[in-house]
Order: C-alpha cells, then sequence, then structure tokens
C-alpha cells in the first residue's frame, strides 16, 4: 500500500539552524532516502523551496486568479514528501517516525488511493 | 523546472456530489493527466484518502507520538498532488489552472528544491 508522508516544519527555525548542522539534517535525509530504496518502501521524494515561492491558483466563472503565498498560514510549512510503500499504517508510521522532519516538526502520513482497485 | 502542484478541495463538497457529477468530475482528471502526459509536463501524480485517514507524527526525545488526523484543520483539504515540468513559473501556472480542482478549490503551486549529494 502507498503512502504519502507530508513533512511539515518551521521555516523560521530552520533559518535560524547553524549551517554545519542543516548539513547534517540533509546529510540524515540523503542515509534515510538510501535505507528506504534498500528496503524497497521508497518511491519518490523531493523537497520544496520555501512557502514565499509558492503561489495558488484558483479558477473562478472561468477566470484565473493567482495570490502569492501558499494556501493557507500554518505555523509549520509543508517542505517536502516522501511516497512510500508501506506493508499497513503501522509500518508507514514506522518509517515516518525516521524522517528527519519527525523530530524537527510534524509529519502526515496519507494512504493513497488506488485506481486500480474498483470502488 | 520541476514544480508540486497541490490539490485542495473541500471534502465536504465532493462528497455533495452525485455519482453522475462525482464520475463526470473524475474523468475531467483523467482526461487532464493524459493531457499532460501528452505535453511532456507530468512527472508524477497521486490523489490521497480522505484527511480522516491521515496519520500525525512527531518524534519529542526519542518518543514517537501519533495522532489522529492531518497536521492542520483547514476548511480545504489536500486531496493530492500533481508533480509537473514547466518551463517556468507561468508555465507551470498554467498548467495547473486546468486541474479541476483549481475551480471547486485550490492549487498551490510550489518549485522543487534541487540539492546535490553532500
Amino acid at each position: 500500500m502507498k503512502y504519502l508522508c507530508l513533512i511539515y516544519r518551521e521555516e523560521k527555525r530552520l533559518d535560524t539552524v547553524p549551517q554545519s548542522e542543516l548539513q547534517a539534517i540533509v546529510g540524515e535525509y540523503f542515509v534515510l532516502t538510501d535505507d528506504l530504496k534498500q528496503s524497497g518502501q521508497y518511491l519518490a521524494a523531493e523537497a520544496l523551496q520555501p512557502v514565499r515561492a509558492a503561489t495558488t491558483v484558483r479558477v473562478r466563472n472561468g477566470k484565473v486568479s493567482t495570490t502569492d503565498g501558499p494556501f493557507a498560514e500554518t505555523r509549520e510549512q509543508l517542505g517536502g514528501f516522501y511516497l512510500i510503500n508501506g506493508r499497513d499504517l503501522n509500518d508507514a508510521i514506522q518509517v515516518a517516525a525516521k524522517i528527519p522532519g519527525a523530530r524537527l516538526g510534524s509529519v502526515e502520513v496519507r494512504p493513497v488511493v488506488d485506481f486500480s482497485k474498483p470502488g | 523546472m520541476r514544480y508540486l502542484c497541490l490539490i485542495y478541495d473541500e471534502e465536504k463538497k465532493l462528497a455533495a456530489l452525485s455519482k453522475s457529477e462525482s464520475e463526470a468530475f473524475m474523468g475531467e482528471y483523467f482526461a487532464f493527466t493524459e493531457g499532460i502526459k501528452k505535453s511532456g509536463h507530468h512527472v508524477g501524480g497521486e490523489a490521497l484518502q480522505p484527511v480522516q485517514t491521515a496519520t500525525t507524527v512527531r518524534v519529542r526525545n526519542g518518543k514517537l507520538s501519533t495522532t489522529d488526523g492531518p497536521f492542520a484543520e483547514t476548511k480545504e483539504q489536500l486531496g493530492g498532488f500533481y508533480l509537473i515540468n514547466a518551463r517556468d513559473l507561468n508555465d507551470a501556472l498554467q498548467v495547473a489552472s486546468r486541474i479541476p480542482s483549481a475551480r471547486l478549490g485550490s492549487v498551490e503551486v510550489r518549485p522543487i528544491m534541487e540539492f546535490d549529494r553532500p
């Protein structure tokens, strides 16, 4: 079963982390990614640019409107994701707990819709 | 350049659609996906199960805690995403505006961070 692990952390706090610590965190992410690839749980992962780079798009009555910034202002901001293969929710939670963002912020785990199955 | 299009819909509103409306909406999604595959924009995409299936995980002082539900309660809920390849932000916004949910909800477009391995 596929699960999306959404990584939320406070961008402001990351800005105050010294460069060496940031590099250590990035290093941890690379190790985790390699581990998940070896265990066969890795499907995809991406890191996002900060929310100030976000644009939100809406179409109403055929008219496109765009606003600068993310969809919603939150204390912690979405910073990236892992798409993983988990045996079940517990397995996915175990993986999510290993994401450095779980220590620094929050990781939301959400099952993905399987369109190959009816219903 | 790659962009993540985060799709936010009001789940309640989607649940209130009739079966035929809901099927038409899904059909639009399949057609949209085919379209961006043909145009070379498509890199990936997934639809998520409703927020009631979400679990939020935190580790503090080495201890794992889980809470049921999404990271944050919002009027519209994250329902899926497309990862796309686009020439620039404008091109990405053009693609995002054709996602069926841009009409019903909101689509947040965020550039992907590319970094080299240390």
